[in-house]
């Protein structure tokens, strides 16, 4: 019997490619996030819990703590983004033509995931620099005014970095809440991909949920962001 | 089995403002032949009773005359059964993707007065005007082996007995009549259209299409034909190897849920439902293949 | 022995029942259709499937009842022996179609569910959903799939069959198709030509038919030498929803579970009909026929609607024929869980809901009974030989023809879920009988015959079309006069047929014919040139339009869907006994003398000068013994009691003397 033809590099790794993706999203870079909301969040308790957070981040050691950001964190946010835009670029979007709910959100879930990746490479550029070697640091990141967070002043460089100016503030509120929606959105779509919710009763169940869990975490992001953007170090 | 299918916004009462005589226009994305020019071109017709997309097409292929008076030839399209369940006839009326025999005009000019626009399918290669090229999708039903493998065709006695529920289901995927709605919709399913190279064969141009045909996305008509052949008790037997057509390129991955699909099949097939389901069994599929061998 | 290369033409049911059991048998199987197989008419069948069954098997049914039923229901028109074996083969053709995964609907214990349909008392009639034809399309069109994709089998959609290839004996070698898109004609050599055309019912203009059922592919082997066999007897169904397109049927079930028919007593009243009060509304069919009411067999209730509608002016609308069909006082649950398919094509396509509103239905062309001619061997049992070459072959030897376009199976009226058993039948059972043909041809097979033969058949279609394409412009326009020749059709050679308006109409399809060939094409193009399809599929029309008139002109009795009234047996009307018996057996005298006149296969031939040769051929009754159809006849008692006895003095007689040898047919 005459099988179908085999398929081509990337085609013989799609299906594990694609279910990374959707895997990664969640694991580890959506608890990544949340824990992320959840330490910044405690600047509402004061510049020293803040600093309590951060240094308990910290206590990991100066060898661990990179390789845990660099295996946890930032490889996995570049390999999403990359497979994403990969996505995005294959997709041909219809919102025009085909006006409903679901196509807008899935529509949606391509932009907020370009511009969250855009945010989140600025972001991180911002407050860390990106690499923290020292040519880097020398050369690329101080010239261009990046790497502005300093562990050791937590509360104080945060918040400054939010504070540069409105620009920056109203950046981190699109930032955040597209980060928000891209993830709940994310969870929703990975549970019919996975197949946990089937049946459109259960997808709906399941819209509540996720748009519960979205509203749970765009308090967090906002509170965390309010809390930057108000507190005043002296 | 709820199904989320919209179907029923196809008929809503028409309001009875349409009179027998009066003028409208029909506005058709022409194209003489595949890679062609696209060109619009406008006929003017006068309203009959029960007058559909079909008797539209037929009165300009009656008088292929272009409302600013130039004779043109006739528009080509496709059609057969005219109560939609052949599949034919599926064009895009006023950007919408449909089967143009339920498409009434009385209706069409209530939501848009004067004027109705067809268009041939977006994802399909053109024929010619309305006729499009979608040899892929049956392409696709090889690619997951749509049919019960049974030994012959001799009589080995009757087949095998099913619950209620389960010939339910079934029939609603097995309504599926291959038109191409769902594809169309879908904002992950793209056209294909080969060119022949310098001095290529038909049959090496044949094969080049296949292996494209093969590799892009299978859309979510056939996850649904996955799902009908995979719950039949027989078709089970070979569950294996459609669900490693599933995963394969251009499987079930590629799917972005945007859940189009289900909203314009005209048959109202649970189409998302299917592509949950399917999800679900090739998780356990792919587990099983790597841990369980 | 090479393998048998089969070219099939049309790819619905029979053709791909067909085409899947060739492929078994080893042959080189190729189908041409003029659509892709999935799109085929039979996806249009609603009802079911009929079968003796398990559980029918028991209330008393068996094989013999089946075939009782088709040949009564058919006015005894059909040679018995194939109709037999098909009632036979019947339960196992469903248990096959069960195994290809048609979903049948399921009873609560998970069998296949049955119901009731017309002409029998037993729920033969198993059935998926309402869409029974359809589900049975697609699991065959899913073993093509199969096949193709093992090799076995090549696929040519979107082709139209030109004509059969002959060689100098009058064998056949193969034919000619046209790619509809790219315009390309070309031969394919086939030791065998099995045609799977269907029906003819755009003849009539607007039918329940599909739009490839032209008739084009029938007419093209007529005229190429296959005889063509009882045209005359087209079906009319009662009940379809008038369309500017297509005329929409609305199933037989919709009475069944309690719809009436009724016309308002005043004509033409413009109320709603909702607000016509009851005693102003004329339930027609139960005051006339108070015993079968609205549940009358097909043809009856189609004249009936027709003669309330044309001769007595009370049709709901001013300017088209209609009546209505009211099923707004059945339960909600009843129109939700029974008939929800059927109301939701009405409602798709004339935008109201029948559950408020009395749908307007009228009859429409449905099913042509008559096809091409075609052979069988009978068995010592008066079933068939299977595997016997002779079986649907057609007069060419080569060409086969099975499902609708053949003449076999229904007779002069065919009984409702018998289409699809004699179209899966005919396909599967012709498949051993072409291999057996293939066997040893004389002349040698396909492969031996001379590129000449072939290439001279693609040079005379390929110069029919250039001359077609080189028409000039001005002449008639084909859309037109085919709608013309639809409406002549429909109105002298459907429901009631008076010899007058035969006579009158044949000539004036003769002049049509002749204005066919001015015809003039608005497309010159040589690529998807859907006008030069429609032009030669409507010149081709002609040739079965005047065979079915010449037919139902020349046959002057009633006879199923045949129907003159000037022929109308009269009915039993005495009231004293012995004057009631007296015109009972002359009733009976007369049905047995219509019979020895009638009780004829109509087998038209094509002459060169243009014009069908009728002759008729003896029906070959050796199972059971005609008798009249004596549904809703005044005075059917009596009759029937007559005919009886006849019946038990003529058998007394037979049987006094030896009976004669048995007959073969053709």
């Amino acid at each position: 019997m005459q099988r179908p033809d085999p398929a081509s590099i990337f085609g013989r790794y799609e299906f594990l490619v694609r279910r990374l993706h959707s895997l990664i999203g969640l694991l580890p870079v959506g608890a990544f996030l949340f824990i992320h909301f959840v330490t910044n969040f405690s600047i509402l308790d004061g510049p020293a819990t803040f600093q309590m957070r951060v240094d308990q981040i910290h206590s990991l050691g100066p060898i661990t703590l990179p390789v845990v950001e660099w295996s946890c964190i930032l490889l996995p946010i570049v390999a999403h983004a990359l497979i994403g835009l990969i996505i995005v670029a294959r997709g041909k979007r219809n919102l025009l033509y085909y006006r409903y709910a679901r196509n807008f959100r899935y529509t949606f879930q391509r932009w907020t995931g370009v511009v969250a990746f855009a945010f989140i490479a600025w972001h991180v550029f911002d407050t860390r620099g990106w690499i923290q070697e020292s040519w880097w640091v020398a050369h690329v990141t101080h010239p261009l005014g990046g790497g502005t967070f300093d562990a050791a002043r937590a509360a104080a460089t945060a918040t400054a970095s939010v504070q540069a100016s409105g620009w920056v503030a109203a950046a981190y509120l699109v930032g955040v809440l597209a980060c928000v929606y891209h993830l709940a959105n994310g969870v929703w779509t990975m549970g019919i991909t996975w197949g946990a919710w089937t049946s459109p009763a259960a997808q709906r169940w399941a819209t509540m949920l996720c748009a519960a869990v979205g509203l749970g975490l765009a308090v967090m992001g906002l509170g965390a962001l309010w809390g930057m953007a108000t507190t005043v170090i002296r | 089995m709820n199904t989320t299918s919209n179907s029923s916004s196809f008929h809503r009462p028409i309001a009875s403002d349409c009179q027998p005589g009066q003028r409208f226009y029909v506005r058709v994305l022409r194209q003489d032949g595949p890679r062609k020019r696209r060109y619009w071109q406008r006929f003017a017709l006068e309203y009959e009773a029960d007058m559909n997309c079909i008797s539209v097409l037929q009165r300009i292929a009656e008088n292929p005359r272009t409302d600013d008076g130039r004779d043109v030839a006739p528009v080509a399209w496709e059609c057969n059964c005219l109560e939609e369940v052949c599949g034919a006839c599926t064009m895009l009326i006023n950007g919408w993707v449909r089967q143009a025999c339920t498409a009434l005009v009385a209706q069409l000019l209530q939501d848009r007065p004067g004027e109705i626009e067809l268009r041939p399918m977006t994802k399909f290669p053109v024929l010619r005007d309305l006729v499009v090229d979608r040899s892929r999708i049956f392409a696709i039903l090889e690619k997951i082996l749509a049919w019960v493998p049974v030994d012959s065709y001799y009589d080995l006695g009757p087949g095998p007995r099913q619950s209620q529920e389960a010939q339910q289901m079934a029939y609603l995927y097995s309504k599926c009549m291959s038109c191409g709605c769902c594809l169309e919709a879908c904002p992950q399913f793209l056209k294909i259209e080969l060119e022949y190279r310098e001095g290529e064969t038909p049959e090496a141009y044949n094969a080049r299409l296949r292996t494209a045909n093969m590799r892009a996305y299978i859309g979510s008509h056939a996850i649904a034909q996955v799902e009908l052949f995979n719950s039949n008790p027989i078709g089970a037997m070979n569950a294996t190897e459609r669900l490693d057509a599933l995963v394969a390129e251009g499987g079930i991955q590629v799917c972005g849920n945007s859940q189009n699909c289900v909203r314009v099949c005209p048959k109202g097939i649970p189409l998302t439902t299917a592509i949950a389901r399917a999800g679900r069994a090739a998780t356990r599929h792919i587990f099983r293949k790597w841990f369980d061998r | 022995m090479a393998k048998p290369s089969v070219m099939i033409v049309g790819g619905g049911l029979a053709g791909m029942a067909a085409a899947m059991k060739l492929a078994e048998l080893d042959c080189e199987v190729a189908v041409m259709s003029l659509t892709p197989l999935k799109r085929s008419h039979s996806a249009c069948a609603q009802g079911g499937i009929n079968s003796v069954n398990n559980l029918t098997r028991q209330l008393g049914d068996n094989e013999g009842k089946h075939f009782e039923d088709t040949v009564y229901g058919g006015d005894f028109l059909q040679h018995q022996p194939p109709v037999k074996e098909m009632a036979d083969w019947a339960p196992r053709i469903i248990n096959l179609m069960d195994r290809l995964g048609v979903t049948f609907n399921r009873t609560p214990e998970g069998f296949r569910d049955q119901r009731r349909f017309g002409g029998t008392l037993y729920r033969r009639t198993a059935f998926a959903g309402a869409t029974t034809g359809q589900q049975l399309l697609y699991a065959l069109d899913e073993q093509v799939r199969r096949w193709e994709v093992a090799g076995k089998l090549r696929k040519f959609e979107d082709w139209d069959f030109l004509g059969p290839i002959l060689d100098e004996q009058g064998r056949l070698r193969g034919c000619v198709g046209q790619d509809m898109i790219t315009m390309r004609i070309r031969a394919f050599p086939a030791d065998a030509l099995i045609l799977a055309v269907g029906g003819c019912g755009l003849l009539f203009g607007r039918s329940t038919n599909s739009m490839a059922c032209n008739g084009s592919a029938a007419s093209r082997a007529f005229q190429a030498g296959a005889r063509y066999a009882n045209g005359e007897f087209v079906q009319v169904h009662p009940t379809a929803i008038p369309g500017a397109d297509k005329l929409r049927l609305i199933s037989e079930s919709a009475r069944g579970e309690g719809g009436r028919i009724w016309v308002p007593r005043k004509p033409q009243d413009p109320r709603p009909p909702t607000r016509i009060p009851e005693n102003q509304r004329y339930y027609f069919l139960e005051e006339r026929y108070p015993q079968y009411g609205n549940l009358l067999p097909r043809d009856i209730a189609t004249r009936e609607i027709f003669k309330v509608c044309l001769t007595e002016g009370l049709s709901v609308e001013t300017d088209r024929m209609c009546v209505y069909l009211d099923v707004t006082a059945l339960p909600r649950e009843v129109l939700d869980q029974k008939l929800a398919g059927i109301l939701e094509i009405y409602e798709r396509f004339q935008g109201a809901d029948p559950r408020v509103t009395p749908m307007k239905i009228f009859p429409a062309v449905h099913y042509s009974m008559g096809g091409l001619w075609c052979d069988f061997e009978a068995n010592a049992a008066g079933g068939l030989n299977v595997g016997s070459p002779r079986n649907q072959h057609t007069n060419v030897p080569g060409i086969f023809a099975i499902g609708e376009c053949d003449y076999q199976f229904h007779g002069a009226n065919r009984l409702g879920a018998n289409s699809l058993v004699a179209c899966l039948f005919s396909g599967l059972t012709v498949a051993p009988g072409v291999v057996a043909y293939s066997d040893n041809l004389p002349g040698g097979d396909a492969r031996d015959q001379t590129a000449a033969l072939y290439d001279r058949a693609t040079a005379k279609y390929q110069a029919e079309y250039k001359a077609l394409l080189a028409r000039p412009d001005g002449g008639p326009n084909p859309y037109r006069l085919h709608t013309e020749l639809g409406q002549l059709m429909t109105r002298i050679a459907t429901v009631v047929r008076h010899n007058a308006e035969l006579a009158d109409g044949y000539g004036k399809i003769c002049a049509m014919e002749e204005k066919a060939r001015a015809c003039s094409l608005a497309d010159h193009g040589e690529w998807a040139n859907q006008n030069v399809v429609f032009l030669r599929a409507l010149q081709d029309m002609f040739p079965l339009a005047k065979t079915i008139v010449k037919g139902a002109l020349a046959r002057d009795e009633c006879r199923g869907a045949h129907y003159k009234p000037e022929f109308e047996m009269p009915a039993v009307e005495a009231t004293d006994p012995a004057e009631r018996r007296r015109q009972a057996e002359a009733w009976c005298e007369r049905f047995a003398d219509n019979n020895r006149r009638w009780l004829k296969s109509t087998v038209a031939a094509w002459s060169s000068d243009g014009e069908p040769q009728i002759s008729y051929e003896e029906v070959d009754t050796r199972l059971v013994r005609p008798r009249p159809r004596l549904y809703g006849v005044v005075g059917g008692d009596v009759i029937e009691q007559v005919w009886k006895e006849r019946e038990r003095t003529a058998k007394a007689k037979a049987e006094a003397v030896p009976s004669a040898s048995e007959r073969g047919p053709g």
